[in-house]
């Protein structure tokens, strides 16, 4: 090895400390580099491998009712290579034990393995056999969340009829990646799931023989797929269609996109932080040693070392850092992949999924950390090329201080001697200082920013339960039904009130932008359909008019007081141009409401409702749910606290994880940015701390030097990293919205105080292992070295 | 405990400092340091007194452990009643702070503190000080109290230096080389301040020093060999600071 490489060595050993402290900063950005894109990828190759191997549609379609004939007429569409008829029908489980309602959604299959799209893939067991109607594969999540295994039998109302079905086999399929059930906004395996049932034996089921209200279908390459659309629409037309779509708007596809998403929105987000903070770092610590090392620069090139092997030494060290970081960053990466990966596990129904080590993610996250650790050391490495040995070996010339401003306030405050050597220290190194000031804000801000994510989950929660849902339970009719059923419904014991629920299956359209909802219906003197503002105040319906959520009109560009066309999909397939009478404030989905005389006047079939909502007396809950489960009308049940705790839980699920990470990691920033400063404040100032210990200062009062210089600047970080925090907030709120909800901006009293006290707390310590230097502090040979 | 010349009531109540074997040994890596071997000493209180010696011979080891910057490895020393050597680092802090000013070669100025705040550094501290302006009065440098060291010559920064040991009218000046970095007449200068201070303020002086010539101005002079003091000299007559020159 080289003198100059020992030399390097033993540089980054002597001050390890300090380039440790650089090297985890980096690392962060390296970890959350590879855990994004790491897991970005490893959930993107997973599903693209698993809808290739078990042929996923392109094109879906859902219909009330259509010959099966029809799928030949489909797969004969130009462009269309596959076509697939299925059927589709909603199930109440009979658990006898069970208070809760427990649904499951029957998806047909052949049963003489003729399917070719959606295939199911098998954990265990058999798919149904022809000739067994009560046979059915259940979907692994339900079956691990429910204790099911092949041989189980349970009672199912399927059409208003019971009947026995028996778990063949354990299986998952691609287009119930994400399974909910209807009106659910939570995945919830414990009481929903999807079961492949034999075709012929739903048929039977459901009396559709050689019918099927759903089409599933595989384009040829390069066809297009709004042309096929279009096709399948009109071939559909008479049968109830309720339009085609892509997998863009395939529910299951539609909600992993959109995680996928919000991982390239973290992408975009936490490493640049991370980077810059790192940059900045490699800057001052590697300028000090320059500094430091001004004479030894001197007397290496009067050796006759180049210029450009001075520059590379130098540039060296901070590669150093950077290898070290990536290697940190790289482990921290895998763990927190795994980690998240497993999470996805939990939601994500995969046949496998793995965090998969790209090799070019490393390579990427390395690359980042070489180049802003190069970037932070341009300054300092030019520096030491351009110095002349004759230069570098005379002593620096002293530093120059002045009498600031703030001195002058100062001399009317009263300060100190102590509280000069504070300020004017500041004041001299503003490029530093201002460094360890924004470090310690931006640390603030994304540990703000973060925890903001909590605050805005538990707003949508609070938001979306106790304004949007004011019912306790919401019954789902097997079809949509009339006031016999409301009333039946409102004789029930612990029933207090029952509001029918109507909703169109819409496709909205402003300028050229078109977006497919439902339209709900909400009565004038409805206390349950009522949309409700943050206030608590209810939004006036516009009579004649539509409310739409902030969402939906956001997507259609289209603001009060303009006219939306409104097209249904299926049923009498009218279409009218509403104004948009009001809007509201809603976190989830992209909703429209319009009042049931408009609704009506759409629809004009009488006004059957397709679900009816209930208010109860708490204490018939269970009595109530036992005599639903046993109504043949109701579809399913929807009950509010359940779905409520359940999205509570999924929250604290993803939290707990996030919260502990970007804490770890804010608080990494943090005690990087202010070691550094420190410990560089401590070397530059060791021989004035020294000169007050001669002077009889206690070593606590020489510490107040030390730390009361980085004191002030986290002070004056607090601020700063408030504002950063909200800037910050507010940019991520933006990217990780989609068009499944939108995340509110309302962060708690809490999340200022734990953010500002995290960091603060994280500064101190910091400060303070630093100040215990002043400990060991050598007078004697402190005073001996003329610095 | 035996002063020259005057009776042993007296005596302690003169006494400044007195010191029996004391002994410093340094110890780096694997190589063990004499600094001092076993030195017995008795100064008054008052007396102005200067070390001579050549580099290593233990004088400045001697003067670190005299003003409380250091510990002996063994021997006892007092100042006035107080056993320092009994001391721990707080009460050792609190005998410089109320008893001991020091002046270095390098005049040790705080670089980002202007001259009076540089003396103020002392005042704030300490128990009776003088006014930061008087103390720099006494120096001759009242006009330039609001500049930074920078802007003083070494001369200058070295009567900063002198203000701010005498600000808080300590019992003993510790001088360690107050003229090495300075040319001649402004070496008479500093060494005239002190002098001052020792006549008007009664300070005890001890000076360590390269230059044999400043022997001259001191009460008595040790002469430092090998951690030892192999001689003691008494000047009959003290010279003043004016008159010496090299």
């Amino acid at each position: 090895m080289k003198a100059l490489d020992l030399k390097l060595m033993r540089d980054l050993w002597r001050m390890r400390g300090q380039a440790l402290a650089i090297a985890v900063v980096l690392a962060a950005a390296s970890a959350t580099f590879i855990l994004s894109m790491g897991v970005h990828g490893s959930l993107t190759v997973t599903r693209d491998a698993y809808y290739s191997a078990n042929n996923f549609g392109d094109v879906f379609a859902n219909m009330t009712r259509a010959p099966r004939s029809i799928v030949d007429r489909v797969a004969r569409v130009e462009g269309v290579q596959q076509a697939q008829g299925s059927i589709l029908q909603y199930a109440l489980l009979d658990y006898p034990d069970r208070v809760d309602a427990v649904r499951a959604l029957l998806q047909s299959v052949d049963e003489r393995g003729r399917d070719r799209l959606d295939l199911v893939s098998l954990k265990t067991g058999r798919m149904p056999a022809p000739g067994q109607p009560g046979e059915v594969v259940v979907d692994e999540a339900f079956a691990l969340a429910n204790g099911v295994s092949p041989g189980d039998e349970v009672d199912a109302i399927i059409y208003g009829t019971k009947q026995r079905l028996r778990v063949v086999g354990i299986g998952l399929a691609p287009n119930y990646i994400n399974a909910f059930a209807p009106g659910d906004i939570v995945p919830d395996d414990t009481r929903f799931g999807v079961f492949w049932m034999g075709e012929e034996a739903l048929e039977a089921a459901t009396d559709r023989t050689e019918a099927i209200n759903a089409l599933s279908v595989k384009l040829q390459h390069g066809a297009s797929e709004p042309d096929v659309i279009r096709a399948i629409d009109t071939i559909l037309e008479p049968y109830g269609g309720t339009g085609a779509y892509g997998r863009e708007d395939h529910p299951s596809h539609m909600f992993l996109d959109s995680e996928l998403d919000q991982l390239e929105a973290m992408v975009q987000v936490f490493p640049p932080v991370f980077l810059i903070v790192s940059t900045f770092l490699v800057y001052i610590v590697l300028g000090r040693m320059i500094r430091t090392q001004r004479s030894l620069i001197g007397l290496l090139k009067a050796f006759g070392y180049s210029d450009v092997a001075i520059a590379w030494h130098y540039l060296k060290f901070a590669l150093a850092i950077a290898i070290l970081a990536t290697i940190l960053g790289s482990l921290a990466g895998i763990w927190m992949g795994r980690a998240m990966t497993e999470l996805y596990g939990r939601y994500y129904h995969f046949p496998f999924l793995r965090f998969s080590f790209a090799p070019g993610v490393f390579v990427g996250a390395g690359a980042l950390a070489m180049a802003s650790a190069a970037l932070g050391a341009v300054t300092g490495v030019w520096s030491a090329a351009r110095l002349t040995p004759a230069v570098a070996m005379s002593p620096p010339p002293p530093p120059v201080y002045r009498a600031g401003a703030v001195e002058r306030l100062g001399q009317r405050a009263g300060f100190t001697a102590i509280g000069h050597m504070i300020v004017r220290h500041i004041a001299r190194w503003p490029g530093r200082s201002a460094i360890t000031v924004s470090g310690v804000a931006l640390s603030m801000g994304l540990l703000f920013s973060t925890l903001q994510f909590i605050d805005a989950s538990q707003f949508m929660l609070e938001s979306y339960f106790f304004r949007s849902q004011q019912q306790d339970l919401s019954i789902t009719f097997t079809e949509a039904r009339n006031e016999d059923v409301l009333y039946e419904l409102a004789q029930l014991p612990g029933v207090l009130r029952v509001e029918p629920r109507r909703a169109l299956s819409v496709e909205m359209s402003y300028a050229n932008r078109h977006e497919r909802t439902a339209l709900q219906a909400s009565a004038p003197d409805s206390l349950l359909t009522a949309r409700i503002d943050q206030d608590g105040n209810v939004i006036a319906m516009p009579p004649g008019g539509l409310m739409l959520s902030r969402q939906l009109a956001d997507q259609l560009g289209a603001e009060v007081g303009d006219r939306v066309r409104v097209k249904m999909l299926g049923g009498r397939r009218t279409e009218a141009m509403l104004p948009v009478g009001a809007l509201v404030d809603e976190f989830i989905g992209a909703n429209a409401y319009a009042t049931d005389r408009t609704i009506e006047d759409m629809a004009r079939d009488g006004a059957p409702a397709g679900s009816a909502l209930l208010l109860i007396d708490p204490a018939m809950r269970e009595t109530l749910l036992t005599e639903l489960k046993a109504m043949p009308v109701a579809l399913s049940i929807g009950d509010r606290d359940l779905e409520m705790e359940r999205f509570a839980e999924m929250i604290d699920d993803n939290i707990n994880t996030m919260i502990f990470f970007y804490i770890a990691f804010a608080s990494a920033i943090a005690v990087g940015v202010v070691y550094n400063s420190a410990r560089i404040l401590f070397s530059e100032r060791a021989h004035e701390l020294a000169t007050l210990r001669v002077l009889g200062y206690h070593r606590h009062e020489v510490a107040v030097v030390l730390i009361g210089e980085i004191a002030l600047l986290v002070a004056v970080a607090v601020p700063l990293g408030l504002i950063t925090g909200h800037w910050l907030a507010q940019f991520m709120v933006l990217m990780f919205s989609s068009d499944l909800f939108r995340l509110p901006f309302a962060p708690s009293n809490s999340t200022y105080a734990y953010s500002a006290m995290v960091v603060l707390v994280a500064a101190l310590l910091t400060a303070l292992v630093v100040a215990r230097r002043v400990m060991g502090l050598d007078m004697v040979r402190v005073l001996k070295a003329r610095d | 405990m035996q002063v020259e010349g005057e009776n042993s009531e007296t005596a302690a109540n003169a006494r400044a400092f007195s010191g029996r074997g004391l002994s410093k040994i340094y110890i780096t890596g694997e190589t063990e340091v004499h600094a001092l071997r076993g030195v017995d000493f008795d100064i008054r209180k008052g007396e102005v007194l200067v070390l001579l010696g050549p580099s290593g011979s233990g004088k400045s080891t001697w003067l670190n452990i005299v003003g409380g910057l250091d510990r002996p490895t063994s021997g006892t020393l007092h100042y006035e009643d107080n056993e320092l050597t009994a001391l721990d680092d707080r009460d050792l802090t609190r005998f410089r702070r109320a008893q001991i000013g020091f002046i270095f070669q390098f005049y040790n100025l705080i670089p980002s503190l202007t001259a009076e705040e540089n003396v103020r550094l002392v005042t704030d501290i300490a128990e009776d000080p003088m006014n930061p302006a008087d103390a720099l009065g006494l120096v001759g440098l009242a006009e330039r109290r609001h500049h930074f060291p920078a802007q003083l010559s070494g001369g200058e920064q070295q009567r900063v230096a002198v203000a701010r040991a005498i600000a808080k009218q300590p019992g003993v000046l510790l001088c360690d080389e107050p003229t090495g970095a300075l040319d001649s007449s402004t070496g008479v200068r500093v060494l005239e301040t002190l002098d001052t201070a020792n006549r008007e303020l009664d300070t005890t002086l001890l000076i360590i020093t390269h230059n044999a010539g400043i022997a001259a101005m001191a009460d008595r002079v040790f002469h430092f060999l090998d951690g030892k003091i192999a001689r003691i000299e008494n000047n009959t007559h003290r010279i003043s600071p004016s008159e010496i020159t090299w």
